[in-house]
């Protein structure tokens, strides 16, 4: 039964540093995605605790093993990669057996695991064939069938969704979640998609820059961003931002203002804001709701219309541009104007230095 | 037009290939056919006789059967020397494609220099007198090995670098050690190159003519291209045996040719095409 501990880990490349210290702790069992935009270390990370590259400093444990100098066998770990990497040369029951035949089991045995695990795959009719007669979606059934098969304590998965089609992508995404449920198994998955990282995590781990900038539950992330990097980067649409001066304050009550919303009142950590300051104001599109005798005011520039909600694109008098999503369907025309209303509940204050404002619960 | 044109080109082009590469071989099967004194004449006449069978007895028992001791030791050269070729030089170009260090470019220029720079001989043999290894089929061995390392490495080089890292990764997470990453995974999958290789390496050693002569002197080391010396003097010069050994000599290459003919096609058009 292994978790995972990570203290002040850093990597750097030459002169250049990659991770800057990541403090992390996984309990066994869980299933923590990393997320962050392209070049955040996130694929780095991963393959630090994989042991494909080197640890510049700090410490890994897997389980109770200090993992630093570990070669990747001994780590009880497995991963599945972006690319499938299948042995061309191999059917997929060599594929699949290959990480057994080197550990040299016994060959009936070996030949039980390769089948229980294209069994638990549902791959069982694959077994002959060579990885260039599968399609996408059987390649990374035979990935993930290699990773089952060596039953790892940690499984590391590296972006493995991103090749496939969207339909295909929600299928796998559902049989990979209830695989974590089968084997109980911790599970790492690096993804620059945040909806698999809202719908499989346990955990998620938000990386910027190389620096961790918020771990949490999915919807604490979503709810309760710690910055306007995490704000910004989970939740789709995008949140919109504005920048907003302090009118008054009243306990936890704060009134902010500006040249597009007339004034709102805002719960936030007070004790570290004063009338006058300037702060970002974030609110996500779809807090936003059409109404007669609401506090913003905008024209709209652009409308996607999907059926079941309505994407608008507003100009609001600043001449920021802000996203609008609105249930259900709505017939608007370019440069009508529109009066909204803001969900004050929902807003999240951000000060200078982009730490959020939340009041505390 | 266009395609009278195309028939016109094609046929040029058949008939130029048929001069260069046809004739020659026609000429050499006929004088294998004609008696000492019709092949003297050294034209394209019509053999008066059938003689290619007392040709072959003479060529091979010649010089107390000098061909058979000729064709042991060059298939033992031949073969012996493609296999390490083959070996070494996927691995040099394995770790050459894989691991980047500051030497790599001191490494490809000292390739490229031992293929371009002709290699000196009598130097060579000095060293190789002082190793004791002049003289010696091992000797002979690793000269041909180390004049077509080289060549043999660029090839695999640049076949290497489009092997996916994530293939070797896989299997080092797999439980992989370099020597099984090597051979269990890159190896085979470095079939296409392998088998240009060997088609090339092997008919180049085979044939083989002045490295033999400088480096393998003594009757018991001869090669089968110098046995072509038997019949070829100043002053006499049998020319029915001459090209009656020329045809013996050709067909192991031949063989080797197309035996992997379809394979050398196979290997360049696969991959080719992403699958």
């Amino acid at each position: 039964m292994a978790g995972l501990e990570f203290k002040a880990l850093h990597k750097t490349y030459g002169s250049v540093p990659v991770i800057k210290g990541v403090d992390l702790s996984v309990d066994h069992g869980e299933f923590v995605v990393f997320v962050g935009p392209s070049g955040c270390g996130k694929s780095t990370l991963l393959r630090m605790i994989a042991g494909l590259e080197d640890i510049t400093s700090g410490e890994l444990w897997i389980g109770d093993k200090l993992c630093n100098d570990v070669e990747p066998r001994d780590r009880g770990i497995a991963m599945v990669f972006q690319s499938y990497a299948l042995y061309p040369h191999m059917t997929v029951y060599d594929n699949v057996g290959f990480g057994l035949k080197l550990a040299r089991t016994d060959k009936a045995e070996r030949d039980r695991k390769i089948r229980d695990a294209a069994r638990i795959l549902q791959m069982e009719a694959l077994l002959d064939r060579k990885p260039s007669q599968l399609s996408g979606g059987q390649r990374q059934r035979v990935a993930i069938g290699r990773a089952i098969v060596r039953q790892p304590e940690v499984f590391l998965f590296d972006e493995p969704l991103s090749n496939l089609d969207a339909a295909l992508r929600v299928d796998m995404r559902m049989e990979l979640a209830k695989l974590h449920q089968d084997l109980g198994a911790t599970m790492i998955y690096v993804t620059h998609d945040q909806v698999e990282a809202m719908t499989l995590a346990d955990k998620i781990v938000v990386l910027n820059g190389g620096v961790v900038q918020q771990v949490g539950a999915p919807i604490d992330l979503y709810q309760r961003p710690a910055n306007l990097f995490v704000a910004g980067f989970i939740g789709s649409p995008k949140m919109n931002f504005a920048e907003v001066t302090v009118q008054s304050i009243d306990g936890t009550m704060a009134t902010v203002t500006s040249k597009d919303i007339s004034s709102v009142s805002v719960a936030a950590d007070t004790s570290r804001m004063s009338v006058g300051d300037t702060l970002t104001l974030g609110v996500r599109p779809h807090h936003l709701t059409l109404d007669a005798s609401g506090t913003l005011v905008g024209g709209v520039s652009l409308v996607e219309r999907l059926g079941n909600e309505t994407n608008v694109s507003l100009k609001l008098p600043s001449g920021a541009t802000w996203l609008v999503v609105l249930d259900g369907d709505h017939n608007l025309r370019g440069s009508q104007a529109l009066q909204l209303a803001v969900d004050s509940s929902t807003v999240v204050l951000f000060d200078k230095t982009g730490q959020s404002l939340l009041a505390p619960r | 037009m266009k395609r009278r044109a195309s028939i016109i080109g094609g046929v040029a082009a058949i008939a130029g290939t048929f001069v260069v590469f046809v004739i020659p071989f026609l000429f050499i099967i006929l004088m294998a056919f004609k008696d000492k004194a019709q092949s003297g004449l050294r034209d394209f006449s019509w053999p008066q006789g059938f003689h290619l069978w007392d040709n072959l007895v003479e060529v091979v028992s010649t010089r107390n059967w000098m061909m058979i001791t000729a064709f042991l030791n060059s298939a033992l050269i031949t073969v012996v020397s493609v296999t390490l070729l083959i070996i070494f030089a996927a691995m040099v170009g394995f770790v050459l494609a894989r691991r980047k260090t500051r030497m790599n470019g001191l490494i490809e220029f000292l390739i490229l220099a031992g293929l371009m720079i002709p290699p000196a001989v009598v130097p060579t043999i000095w060293l190789m007198q002082g190793l004791k290894l002049f003289g010696t089929l091992h000797g002979m061995i690793l000269i041909e090995v180390a004049y077509n390392l080289p060549f043999s490495i660029i090839l695999y080089r640049a076949f290497v670098a489009t092997i996916p890292r994530d293939l070797d990764e896989a299997a080092i997470i797999d439980g992989a050690r370099p020597l099984d990453v090597f051979f269990r995974i890159i190896l085979p999958m470095l079939w296409p190159v392998t088998v240009t290789n060997i088609v090339v390496q092997s008919v180049g050693i085979f044939n083989d003519f002045t490295n033999p002569l400088y480096y393998l002197p003594g009757n018991q080391n001869a090669t089968v291209q110098l046995t072509l010396y038997n019949f070829q003097s100043q002053y006499n010069t049998s020319y029915n045996l001459l090209f009656t050994n020329i045809l013996l000599i050709t067909v192991p290459p031949l063989i080797v040719f197309l035996f992997f003919n379809r394979q050398i096609v196979a290997g360049m058009t696969a991959g080719a095409v992403k699958g």
